[in-house]
């Protein structure tokens, strides 16, 4: 049996495995139409019908029960949404167990969120260093391009602030008001 | 809570079970590989994941026979939420007696469309990791309750029937 202790194991090989067969385009559909449109439709539907409140409801839940020892930090305010990841609990598993099948795991957060915001107006910042730090901001389709400035919508819980995050913006993958797992800044 | 260091199962957690909402990722990812690839594919996906993801644990079923086969099936549905199985060990065999799926379970619960051919996947992955493993594996029942026999080849089990795992029902 397939198991939910580790997923993030077999999930993880599942888009390695995807790659291998039919290339990148099969493992952007597999996150866009088997997690966004399929396993994540309750994160969809909230999502489109509340927006702020509905990630919220979503967010907050999900990741209490994915990270109980909270390595995770959530804000948000009337128009932005917030997440900083201190000790992502889904890399960790693979970083600690020693799993690597697909050359960038992390890609998959915006592979299924990135439509799902898109289809709910929304778009979104964010930055990952691939060792279990990352950080996500979510507006309204239309703000002007750029990121927010460390610590000021997390204060001191903004990752960007933590002393072993890259100063050097090529140690991270960035993306700027996008919603597209591909649409990575130079 | 660390698993033990000496835990039966290959890849170990900070909490002690898995988030049950997982499941659907796996009913969705069934479904995206039949649309796409067929049950061929899909089958092929599974075997490949048997042979290769679950190869620590293989590797611990062939040096350590049926008992080390026991072991991780109690040790895995203990980090399974919602799962009331019975792991029986008889001289030649080991039966993994599921009497509540937590996979079926928590996708019913969840009113999830469950895919019809989602209880054959513990036959494809487990035939697979059973015969890296130098053993056989077996599947009866299915769609919330089902049995999973693990032997060696002298026990001589019929071969599999695949009418035998019933169809999913949500």
């Amino acid at each position: 049996m397939i198991g939910s202790y580790d997923f993030c194991g077999h999930y993880e090989w599942t888009f390695g495995w995807f790659d291998r067969v039919g290339g990148h385009a099969l493992v952007r559909d597999y996150w866009n139409e088997a997690i966004n449109h399929d396993s994540q439709s309750h994160a969809r539907e909230l999502i489109r019908r509340e927006g702020i409140p509905g990630m919220l409801k979503y967010w907050g839940h999900t990741l209490l029960e994915e990270s109980p020892d909270l390595g995770f930090n959530i804000t948000h305010t009337a128009d932005v949404f917030r997440i900083d990841f201190h000790d992502c609990p889904s890399r960790g598993f693979l970083r600690r167990n020693g799993l690597k099948n697909y050359h960038d795991y992390c890609d998959h957060c915006m592979g299924w969120t990135g439509p799902m915001l898109g289809e709910a107006g929304y778009v979104i910042d964010h930055e990952h260093n691939h060792l279990g730090q990352c950080w996500w901001e979510m507006r309204k389709a239309g703000t002007p391009d750029g990121h927010a400035p460390a610590g000021s919508v997390a204060g001191a819980k903004d990752v960007r602030l933590r002393p072993d995050w890259p100063k050097d913006p090529a140690k991270l993958d960035r993306y700027t008001k996008a919603n597209d797992p591909d649409a990575k800044m130079p | 809570m660390s698993a033990p260091a000496l835990s039966p199962l290959p890849y170990v957690d900070t909490k002690p079970q898995g988030s049950a909402d997982f499941y659907y990722a796996v009913n969705a990812t069934f479904r995206f590989l039949l649309q796409r690839l067929g049950v061929e594919g899909w089958q092929r996906y599974l075997e490949e994941m048997g042979r290769g993801y679950f190869e620590p644990v293989n590797r611990q079923w062939s040096q350590g026979g049926l008992p080390a086969v026991a072991r991780y099936w109690r040790a895995f549905f203990a980090a399974e939420p919602g799962a009331v199985v019975d792991v029986v060990e008889r001289p030649d065999r080991v039966e993994v007696q599921v009497r509540e799926c937590p996979a079926i379970k928590h996708l019913r619960a969840g009113k999830r469309e469950i895919v019809g051919e989602y209880c054959r996947h513990c036959y494809f992955l487990g035939s697979a990791r059973a015969e890296a493993a130098g053993l056989t594996m077996r599947l009866s029942g299915g769609s919330g309750s089902c049995c999973h026999t693990y032997a060696r080849p002298d026990a001589g089990l019929a071969p599999q029937d695949l009418r035998a795992i019933k169809e999913a029902r949500s």
